[in-house]
């Protein structure tokens, strides 16, 4: 699962260019399905028979965009303007190393030095349409050639295990997802199951939208990366979850209030197995079960996800153990359907 | 090594001010092959003589310093680090910042962000100043405090790498990019018969205010003393008239804190070799070490030799090597013929 996540992580997926991360994906899984497809928004879609056919049909779905820039513009000394893909909260920004463009090319974002900074722009941090990317080239026309306009630019990958098992990269939101399923279609499934690996999540769930559409689920998990609040400054009353605190679980976020049996259900096995869990004690955030719960006729849907500091940034960190969790739960929880009783 | 190599790895060892030993291990590793007797003081400065073995010969001293901006640990909440900073940081630039902790088995850390639901209307967009912001090492408070101890150092996580062809770019090149050519300078000086006694000062403490340069340049007591630090190059975002060319050459002072005589005959060196220079003119204090070297003692002929630097202070410095090898070709020259033009 983690060298899975590793890989995963280190690949370049911002929404609507996720091709390396749906290739990587197709690779692993391709001998494992029994049906998989491609939709006209990218989804890879993937089904793998199990021990049962339950009843309802069940689907998964994590999704294989991240947040990240695009090029729209350039300087005339050949530095690269961009506007950020999802929702990043630009103090991530500055002074930090990405990738720019289909090569991958070096790129920093740099600040002038703080000796030229005045006291009033010390006080406010600079606008997306003034930062720009250094890739080294002197003018335009090299800058031009180098990286086109509409290209993605990934943050810098360096993947770190650090502290107390903690794993620090890119991306976890929602390479974790995509890794908890991949590891489920490689193994044995205790019931029939549909996997969504859906695109531009960040930017409106517009991947699980069709996706939804097109796999027509009675029941959907949602397998996600949460906005973690363990910085010591925050209020207490403005604390969402903690990575070591275990598993979340949902019971509702700004997109969805979630199935309340399903939310029972998770937390009730999650007990039983001992698998440490948590919820969301304040409401934020949204994922695709907002686009798969009020598919077609309505879908009766659930999420579990890893509460993820410095999400939508260069350095997002979760606990290990709870990656390894996240995959147990989702397990059991198709145990559960495959016995169908989780009425 | 080339220059870029040099620079490289002398970039990636780790010296906040203050605690500078493993770059000073480095750099004097580099530097004594060129040096007759090098030694430290009690500031921790690296002096290292060359002398040309003529009786009463007069001392030209060359200082670049070792430190390079960082973080201290100053205490611990919830198993996360509170710092301050070690020199002149920005801290927009921290959110998400990869850290290295210098316990004696260094730490990875990264400087977590305030999720943006968490912050006022009001708060969004408005900078976090340094005591606001933390240190995850992924750490309880108890295990924390046991290995973390207040005073810790820390610095700017990662290396340096090429941006482009011809770009270095990484952290600590403000200074040690300078440190690298006085290193490539000695070498190409290697064997030359030179008029003067050669002595590298490379100083610590300069971020905190050229605190080395002071008891430095009183050992040393030279008699003419070429700083190399570095200025800010041009970028989209900075006034073009405080700022210098990336690719444009040495950026050579000239003011009140420089010998004329000195810098002149620079400058008349870089002319005759046909060598691209720019002027840097300050009107006060420099800033550097060049500030105290010039009234230590009775008094040093000083001047200031600087190579432009794009994002000063960041994890992300950024200078071109051709001009970091114009201020070797510039300097090594200008010594070969010191004797007569001084």
């Amino acid at each position: 699962m983690l060298d899975t996540l590793k890989t995963l992580c280190y690949l370049s997926g911002v929404s609507g260019a996720e091709d390396e991360v749906r290739d990587y994906i197709l690779e692993r899984v391709m001998p494992h399905a029994d049906e998989l497809f491609s939709d006209a928004m990218g989804n890879l879609i993937v089904f793998k028979k199990g021990a049962k056919t339950p009843e309802r049909r069940l689907m998964l779905c994590a999704h294989m965009d991240e947040v990240g820039l695009i090029v729209t513009g350039y300087t005339d000394d050949g530095y690269l303007r961009f506007d950020c893909v999802g929702g990043i909260d630009r103090r991530v920004l500055i002074g930090k190393r990405v990738y720019a463009g289909a090569d991958r090319l070096d790129g920093v974002i740099g600040i002038k030095a703080y000796h030229l900074v005045d006291r009033d722009e010390e006080e406010r941090v600079p606008k997306v349409d003034e930062l720009y990317i250094d890739i080294g080239c002197t003018d335009r026309q090299q800058a031009e050639r180098t990286v086109c306009l509409g290209e993605r630019c990934v943050f810098y990958d360096s993947i770190v295990e650090f502290g107390d098992g903690f794993l620090k990269a890119k991306a976890i939101d929602d390479r974790v997802g995509c890794a908890a399923m991949v590891k489920l279609i490689e193994s044995e499934l205790p019931c029939d199951a549909y996997f969504a690996f859906t695109t531009q999540e960040e930017v409106g769930t517009r991947g699980a939208k069709t996706a939804a559409y097109g796999v027509r689920p009675d029941v959907t998990l949602v397998l996600e990366g949460t906005t973690a609040t363990d910085v010591p400054d925050i209020g207490e009353g403005k604390r969402i979850c903690s990575a070591g605190d275990g598993v979340v679980i949902p019971f509702m976020d700004g997109g969805t209030l979630y199935d309340r049996q399903l939310y029972a259900v998770l937390t009730r096995i999650a007990d039983e197995n001992g698998i440490k869990h948590q919820t969301k004690r304040r409401i934020a955030g949204g994922t695709d079960a907002a686009a798969v719960q009020r598919s077609r006729a309505g879908v009766r849907t659930a999420a579990i996800a890893c509460a993820v500091r410095n999400i939508h940034s260069p350095a997002s960190v979760g606990k290990i153990s709870e990656f390894e969790d996240l995959l147990r739960l989702a397990r059991l929880f198709m145990e559960e359907l495959a016995r169908g009783d989780s009425d | 090594m080339d220059y870029a190599q040099l620079a490289s790895e002398l970039g990636s060892a780790c010296g906040p001010s203050g605690y500078e030993d493993a770059a000073r291990e480095k750099i004097a590793e580099y530097l004594s092959p060129y040096a007759d007797e090098i030694k430290t003081d009690a500031m921790g400065n690296i002096i290292a003589m060359r002398r040309c073995g003529k009786q009463g010969a007069r001392c030209l001293m060359l200082c670049a310093h070792m430190d390079e901006v960082g973080f201290v640990v100053t205490g611990h909440e919830r198993g996360y680090l509170r710092f301050a900073c070690l020199g002149g940081v920005d801290a927009r630039m921290l959110p998400a910042c990869e850290m290295r902790v210098l316990t004696p088995e260094p730490l990875y850390g990264v400087v977590d962000v305030m999720p943006v639901h968490a912050l006022t209307k009001d708060e969004q967009g408005k900078p976090l100043p340094a005591d606001k912001l933390f240190i995850d090492v992924g750490l309880s408070q108890e295990q924390a405090e046991q290995l973390v101890p207040p005073g810790t150092p820390v610095v700017y996580g990662g290396g340096v790498q090429r941006l482009g062809a011809e770009m270095l770019c990484g952290k600590a090149m403000d200074d040690r990019s300078c440190a690298a050519i006085i290193i490539k300078l000695m070498e190409a000086l290697k064997g030359a018969e030179l008029d003067m006694d050669l002595c590298c000062l490379i100083s610590t403490q300069e971020e905190l205010g050229t605190r080395g340069a002071v008891t430095g340049a009183y050992s040393v007591s030279p008699d003419w003393a070429i700083v190399l630090d570095v200025t800010h190059a041009e970028t989209p975002d900075a006034p073009k008239h405080r700022t210098f060319k990336s690719g444009g050459g040495a950026a050579i002072g000239v003011g009140p804190n420089f010998n004329k005589r000195l810098t002149d005959a620079i400058i008349g060196t870089a002319k005759e070799c046909g060598l691209e220079y720019q002027l840097e003119v300050i009107s006060g204090n420099s800033g550097t070490d060049a500030w105290p070297i010039q009234v230590s003692r009775s008094g040093v002929a000083a001047a200031l030799v600087s190579l432009p630097l794009k994002y000063m202070h960041s994890p992300v410095e950024t200078l071109k090597i051709s001009d970091a090898e114009n201020i070797i070709e510039l300097l090594t020259k200008f010594i070969l013929r010191a004797g007569e033009v001084l």
